[in-house]
């Protein structure tokens, strides 16, 4: 079984799922396969589930999460919390949205 | 028909998709541990050539290529 991050929530998928398309959200993917667990971070992306019960994350940035810095995830969070306060453009304030939710949800995958 | 989602916020602020989702990878690049980070940083480098074309003709290209730090 493999749990993806989708926008609308996480998603538990099984073989006979039925096909779908979906747009994932930065977060933790886990792949469930026995016994054993392999987690990754997807920094965004979709997931294709086929009928014939294959499935393909396409993300720009797929990593392990022992391949993140916590200290630069925290350093981050607080980087674009500030930003946020200080933006003035929908740009800028987006952009700094942004910074806030992919650090949180490193954040999270490291401590989760 | 209304949409059963809403808009993104990034899509509200004039923001498309793609650029989201490089920023995004950009972000989750600048918290890596090393050596995966200084080999992160290798993939968002971009090398390329363009060439206007007028009346049917390429005009000489110019080389563009990008630093990762945009």
């Amino acid at each position: 079984m493999v749990i993806v991050p989708a926008t609308t929530g996480q998603m538990g998928v099984l073989p006979g799922h039925v096909a779908t398309i979906a747009e994932l959200k930065p977060g933790v993917l886990s792949v469930h396969e026995g016994n054993e667990t392999t987690k990754y971070f997807v920094s965004s992306g979709f997931v294709f589930i086929h009928a014939n019960s294959f499935a393909d994350i396409i993300a720009v940035e797929a990593v392990p999460l022992d391949q993140i810095d916590a200290n630069l995830v925290q350093k981050g969070l607080v980087e674009f919390t500030q930003k946020l306060s200080s933006a003035t453009t929908d740009l800028e304030k987006a952009e700094a949205q942004i910074g806030i939710d992919v650090h949180s949800a490193l954040n999270s995958a490291l401590t989760g | 028909m209304a949409s059963n989602a809403a808009v993104p916020f990034w899509r509200a602020a004039g923001m498309t998709y793609i650029t989201y989702s490089n920023i995004c990878a950009n972000l989750v690049r600048n918290c890596l541990k090393e050596p995966y980070k200084t080999e992160a940083l290798t993939r968002e480098k971009v090398h390329f050539s363009i060439s206007k074309w007028t009346d049917g003709k390429p005009e000489k290209p110019t080389i563009r290529s990008d630093s990762p730090e945009d």
